[in-house]
């Protein structure tokens, strides 16, 4: 475990098995999570794997908890609907409302529990300037800017990134990606970030988890990858 | 070879000479036919029950079968202007009577003032108005009264006619729900979706889902008058006026009356 | 144009107008479920809804006639009340519900087949509750086919005649509309009305289909 004991952390489990046509994913893990890493091919199910902790794909079996919160165990007849989970999900897609315009985006989940603050996420994020948008008005890089500080806005219990920042160039990225860290470590909010970039995870995880045609095939500090 | 009798040429030879040219003009081959009929009989519709079992009777005392025609008067007046061969028409009003009669189609002597029909209000079986008809119509318990269009359809126009007479129809104009035919506000009647209706006596009779709750008397009504008369171009006049003279016969009237018909009494007046 | 025929075609706008109303909350709903559905219900009420598009108007008129007659199932309760349903407006908006419903339907049912599935998943990863959802997200973005559906609806309650005529007579003033107006009109001799109204009806209709294919193209 790369995460040091005083850091804070969140006990996560995440256990699945979902066989869908050719496709099949068997994941078995727990441990503690502030900035949990996944990384491995495309194909492998990472995206997948996301997908499940958010509600939105149903597996033959699983067992996810974060903290002290059961989201699915399928042996105790426990499935939270998606709506309770308090899941920020960030795709690869953004899917941003393409009606709501950026400000209505960004606070669609702010009435769910405690009022964040806005303007510091927009700095991080650095969309300020946008906020008056329309969401087509926007480019590729901006949308995915937009769609994370969504999920921040929502005070998540766990986020889930999906390539969150791959149209964003390289400098930014990496600066969103640090201060990132900091917000999450400060709201308490466990992340799991999936990505293809080994660069990227260096910068914005403590453990990563590799994934391989569905199963789990190893995990470590994202420098060793 | 002698496939055929002798005569059976000479037979048809004949016959083709007995009908003569004006029947063949009206393109039906009367060759083929005993000699005198069939008599063709058009008549309006409200009268298919009475007249075929009166046409029967005809024909059981030794008389030519009668073809009857049933249909809406005026569609019938349309017919014979066309040239369809009839030989009497009886009509429901005196208006398409008289269409003939001023295209010379029927002469004037040859129309009689046949039946008179008599007008009913009628109620849902089991639901009856409380009040006395007909000024009951005018209460405001009485909220649809169904009846025959009045714009046009005739039971409708006669209808209105009454209702003016009696000091009604302003009140009770905003209650009609007007009907294509006579059978339809009889329907609107018997399920119970009117609270009352206006029709022919002869289509209430019998009727088993209204009760007749008001004869109108034919002093208060307008004149219904069912002429009935020879047509002109008729191959064959003096049975069609042997008919019609059966028709005001006491076999024929009593038939009628059974099925509400009031006859014209003709004797007297001719 | 008198004031007899601007009265009649007043009148059927109206009622048409408030039928459309009438018949779209619950044709939005409907479209709605089947659209998401995966129950085996879904066939069941599927052809229920569409009956009216397929059965002659004036059989569906029979069965409403039966339904809600005052000897009917459904009117006997209604009658005991004391509300006047046949040869009312009642019954004349009835009518045109039933006919257009089907319409309203199958169109919305378009706009949320396409593709707002995804978006409603990430409302509600965001928290929000069905009805939010569906006032939110589904009814924003289907908006073009619920309005189509809605003009649709509106031009089949306009042109209504074979339930009408059974279910709300044509009482000149009260249920008369453009269509029983002009079949009473021929039947009548009234040829010149008769046209003038057909003139109107033709106008209004292709107004209506052209703006309804208008607003699905461009959705598109």
């Amino acid at each position: 475990m790369t995460l040091p004991p005083d850091v804070w952390s969140v006990p996560l489990a995440l256990r699945m098995a979902l066989r869908q046509g050719g496709f099949s994913l068997d994941v078995a893990w727990e441990g503690r999570c502030r900035l949990l890493g996944l990384f491995g091919p495309s194909g492998s199910g990472k995206t997948t794997l996301l997908e499940v902790a958010a509600g939105l794909r149903r597996p033959q079996t699983a067992r996810i908890a974060v903290g002290d919160a059961v989201l699915r165990d399928t042996s105790a007849g426990i499935d939270v609907p998606i709506r309770e989970r308090g899941i920020g999900y960030v795709p690869q897609d953004s899917a941003l409302f393409p009606h709501l315009g950026v400000r209505g985006n960004i606070t669609y989940g702010a009435e769910r529990g405690k009022a964040v603050p806005l303007q510091p996420i927009l700095a991080m994020l650095s969309i300020e300037p946008l906020i008056d948008r329309e969401v087509s008005d926007l480019s590729g890089g901006e949308r995915q800017r937009v769609a994370l500080a969504r999920a921040m806005v929502s005070s998540p219990r766990l986020l889930l990134l999906d390539e969150p920042l791959s149209a964003v160039d390289v400098p930014l990225r990496r600066r969103i990606l640090e201060s990132l860290g900091d917000w999450v470590t400060m709201a308490r909010v466990p992340t799991l970030h999936v990505s293809h970039d080994a660069g990227d995870l260096q910068v914005a995880t403590d453990h990563v988890l590799i994934l391989r045609e569905g199963h789990l095939a190893g995990e470590g500090s994202a420098s060793e990858l | 070879m002698r496939s055929r009798p002798l005569w059976a040429p000479l037979l048809v030879a004949g016959l083709t000479v007995a009908c003569g040219p004006g029947a063949c003009a009206f393109g039906v081959d009367h060759s083929a036919q005993p000699p005198g009929g069939p008599l063709r009989v058009s008549a309006a519709v409200s009268l298919t029950d009475a007249l075929t079992p009166v046409a029967r009777k005809w024909e059981a005392v030794g008389n030519v079968h009668v073809e009857l025609n049933f249909a809406a008067s005026n569609v019938l007046a349309r017919q014979i202007l066309e040239g369809a061969p009839v030989d009497v028409f009886i009509s429901a009003d005196e208006a398409q009577m008289n269409r003939l009669v001023e295209a010379g189609a029927a002469g004037r002597a040859d129309v009689t003032p046949l039946l008179t029909n008599q007008l009913v209000v009628v109620t849902p079986a089991g639901r009856p108005l409380s009040g006395t008809l007909p000024s009951a119509l005018a209460d405001a318990a009485v909220k649809r009264i169904a009846m025959g269009d009045p714009q046009g359809v005739p039971a409708g126009v006669y209808a209105k006619a009454w209702l003016e007479s009696a000091g009604l129809w302003r009140q009770v104009e905003p209650k009609i729900v007007p009907s294509n035919s006579v059978r339809a506000a009889l329907a609107a009647v018997d399920s119970a979706n009117a609270d009352a209706g206006i029709v022919y006596g002869t289509d209430a009779k019998g009727h088993a889902g209204v009760t007749i709750a008001y004869e109108v008397p034919l002093a208060d009504a307008p004149p219904i008058v069912y002429p009935v008369g020879v047509i002109a171009k008729s191959p064959h006049p003096d049975l069609a006026r042997l008919f019609v003279a059966y028709l005001q016969t006491t076999p024929a009237r009593t038939v009628f009356a059974d099925a509400g018909f009031v006859v014209h009494d003709t004797a007297n007046a001719r | 144009m008198t004031g007899e025929l601007l009265g009649i075609i007043q009148l059927t706008v109206l009622v048409a107008l408030a039928a459309t109303l009438v018949m779209l909350p619950p044709g939005v709903a409907l479209a709605w479920w089947l659209a998401r559905s995966r129950s085996p219900l879904t066939s069941i009420v599927e052809t229920l809804v569409t009956l009216p598009l397929v059965l002659p108007p004036v059989a569906t008129g029979y069965l409403l006639l039966r339904l809600l007659g005052r000897r009917g199932l459904l009117g006997g309760v209604i009658d005991r009340i004391g509300v006047d349903v046949i040869f009312t407006w009642r019954a004349l908006v009835i009518a045109m519900v039933v006919m257009g419903l089907p319409l309203v339907v199958r169109a919305a049912r378009a706009g949320f087949e396409q593709g707002t599935r995804r978006f409603e998943q990430m409302a509600e990863t965001l928290g929000a509750g069905p009805l939010r959802v569906f006032f939110t997200i589904s009814l924003p973005l289907a908006r073009r086919s619920v309005l189509a559906g809605a003009l649709l609806g509106f031009s089949r309650a306009l042109g209504e005649f074979g339930a009408s005529i059974v279910v709300a007579g044509s009482i000149p003033g009260e249920t008369r509309t453009v269509s029983l107006a002009m079949y009473g009109f021929l039947e009548t001799g009234r040829d010149g009305d008769a046209m003038r109204l057909v003139a109107v009806s033709l106008v209004i209709a292709l107004a209506a289909v052209w703006l309804s294919n208008r607003l699905v193209r461009e959705g598109a």
